[in-house]
């Protein structure tokens, strides 16, 4: 294992990124929006790194939590705490509906099927406006209080919801370092072999799926709070592609690599979209050249930096060279 | 009455998801390649038939114009781009095919307005068919008929002739195709612009239908894979019934729930996979 793949350090960085995003942005929205989508692109990242599972869908998941929370808070003041482990619930059990029915198809067909359910979910929320307000989405969705006092500004805000990313994300690491991860692991890499050894595979990827909508939909309540309005943008196929596009870009083969991800198409987005409306056209060419020349995304960058600086001793990939 | 009017509107809408579908099968099927810039090329044809017709060319000019451009254009992202992707795993052809859709869409945001527009009825159908107190637009009589004969020149083209028989080779097994002196990386350019081609072709006929706007290439290429997954990729015969019964199914919705008709669709293949997880020809 490359020493950064450690599960303290993976966590060290977390509490690094966390303390330090106050210090460079001046946005304290901003700066929670990036710890929102760490966590919903690491939930995705158990998906696609570690199961083999590329989702297209985990937009459903994130609008669901929005709806949650904002139908919770607006129509029936629901204890905030109870709203974001409801929203949860709802989540893990959509995210194993979703699951159980895309599973059973496979490699292509599986991406094809998530992406299809996304739009099933889209049409859903559109459809039934009377519930989720349509295209207007629901106004007013206020944000927590602790203790009586309203966290109404941008950066107390960000203290509540930066201690939820840190559990998460503990969770999220302790969930991969344990033999129901490694189990993952097997799965992404031989599932034919998986299966013989007696791994019910089937059920180890649903659950996986439970779990990452869960997550997802946590974010998705997170930052329906966040932006006072759950809008119906929360579960359109953008937002999956999103999350999808963050996912890669960070790189699937750490979870600390997602928050990296998350950090650098949100800091780009929102530096580019000042300067240039169409700036998704320059996004289209980045992700042509990280599949080109960045396979292992931004934490393969990370990695590679950090074996030329500090590791003396040649990398074990690389035979020395003989004369 | 309005059943057979909607059911007539869902074979010709079907028979534009059947084009789609096809395109995305025959590029699966050689290339092991799902492309997520479909729908940007059917976005891409739609646009450009536009485009030609804002500039006075008859719409008989522009649709085969907006088709070849656009396949031109694809067959040089393949040669250019895509060959060099192919051996990566499929979350970087995913992952390229989506830049490439959104630059597509970008660009066409930035040369046509994001606003959208309406493409009128080729002269010579503009009018209406009367049989009785039945009354329909001639330029739908008139897609499902040409489409109609275009899937059975696909059918012909891909079964019948020398060079579908390349290309089902090609998907078979590459290396051997190359053995036989046949030049593959060739024939996966001329394949993979005739299946965006395709997707061209299909937006270029739906333009005087539905208009044009930016975002209707996502919605298009969702609709391709519902129809693939439940009429199998690869399959010719299974892409014509999913997609027939796609279409049918949105046009009579329109009708009986007009709000729910799209999500009827989605419903619909949730429905087909919880039965039938193999989709309803049973095959992949």
């Amino acid at each position: 294992m490359h020493p950064l793949d450690k599960p303290a350090v993976q966590f060290g960085l977390a509490v690094l990124t966390v303390a330090v995003l106050p210090l460079f942005l001046t946005s304290g929205i901003l700066a929670t929006e990036i710890l929102i989508f760490a966590m919903v692109v690491a939930a995705c990242n158990l998906l696609l790194g570690y199961t083999g599972l590329l989702s297209f869908g985990q937009g459903i998941f994130f609008g669901v939590g929005t709806y949650a929370a904002g139908i919770c808070l607006t129509r029936w003041q629901v204890p905030v705490p109870l709203v974001l482990a409801g929203s949860a619930i709802l989540g893990a059990a959509i995210a194993t509906l979703v699951g159980w029915l895309s599973i059973r198809r496979q490699g292509v067909y599986f991406v094809m099927l998530t992406l299809a359910f996304s739009q099933l979910f889209y049409f859903m929320a559109y459809t039934f406006s009377g519930i989720t307000g349509g295209d207007n989405g629901l106004l007013g969705v206020p944000r927590p209080s602790l203790g009586g006092a309203e966290l109404n500004a941008p950066w107390s805000y960000y203290t509540y919801v930066a201690v939820c990313f840190l559990a998460i994300f503990a969770i999220l690491v302790m969930v991969t370092q344990s033999t129901f991860g490694r189990t993952l692991i097997a799965i992404r890499e031989n599932e034919g072999r998986a299966a013989a050894i007696g791994f019910p595979t089937r059920l180890f990827k649903i659950e996986a799926f439970a779990i990452s909508g869960a997550v997802t939909a946590f974010g998705g309540a997170l930052h329906a709070m966040l932006i006072g309005v759950a809008p119906l943008s929360n579960i359109e196929h953008h937002t999956s592609e999103l999350i999808l596009i963050m996912t890669i870009i960070g790189g699937s083969s750490s979870l600390f690599g997602s928050v990296l991800g998350a950090g650098f198409y949100l800091l780009l987005a929102d530096a580019l979209s000042a300067v240039w409306p169409r700036w998704l056209l320059l996004l289209g060419l980045v992700l042509v050249a990280v599949a080109l020349f960045l396979q292992r995304g931004l934490w393969g960058l990370v990695e590679r930096l950090y074996d030329a600086v500090l590791r003396r001793e040649p990398s074990p990939t690389k035979p020395a060279e003989e004369h | 009455m309005i059943y057979l009017f909607q059911i007539l509107n869902g074979i010709g809408l079907g028979m534009l998801y059947f084009l789609l579908a096809v395109g995305l099968s025959v590029i699966f099927g050689l290339l092991q390649f799902v492309n997520f810039a479909h729908g940007a090329f059917y976005l891409l044809g739609a646009y450009l038939t536009f485009d030609l017709t804002q500039r006075g060319f008859s719409f008989w000019a522009a649709m085969p114009m907006a088709t070849l451009i656009v396949a031109g254009i694809a067959a040089a992202i393949e040669a250019l781009l895509l060959h060099r992707i192919y051996k990566l795993p499929h979350t970087f052809h995913i992952l390229v095919t989506v830049g490439l859709a959104l630059v597509i869409q970008e660009l066409v945001i930035i040369a046509w307005g994001p606003l959208g527009g309406s493409v009128p009825a080729p002269e010579g159908l503009q009018g209406v068919v009367i049989a009785g107190d039945f009354i329909y637009p001639q330029y739908r009589l008139f897609t499902i008929g040409f489409t109609a004969v275009l899937a059975g020149l696909l059918w012909w083209l891909l079964e019948g002739t020398r060079l579908g028989a390349i290309v089902r080779g090609g998907s078979e097994s590459p290396s051997n195709m190359a053995l036989l002196g046949y030049n593959t990386m060739r024939i996966n350019t001329a394949v993979f612009g005739f299946g965006a081609g395709l997707a061209g072709l299909a937006g270029a006929l739906a333009a005087p239908i539905r208009g044009v706007e930016p975002f209707m290439g996502v919605e298009a290429l969702s609709v391709a894979f519902v129809v693939v997954v439940i009429g199998g990729m690869g399959s010719y015969t299974g892409a014509l019934v999913a997609g027939l019964l796609v279409g049918i199914v949105q046009s009579v919705m329109t009708t009986v729930w007009p709000e729910g008709a799209r999500l009827m669709i989605y419903l619909g293949m949730a429905l087909v996979i919880a039965t039938m997880p193999r989709g309803l020809l049973g095959r992949a």
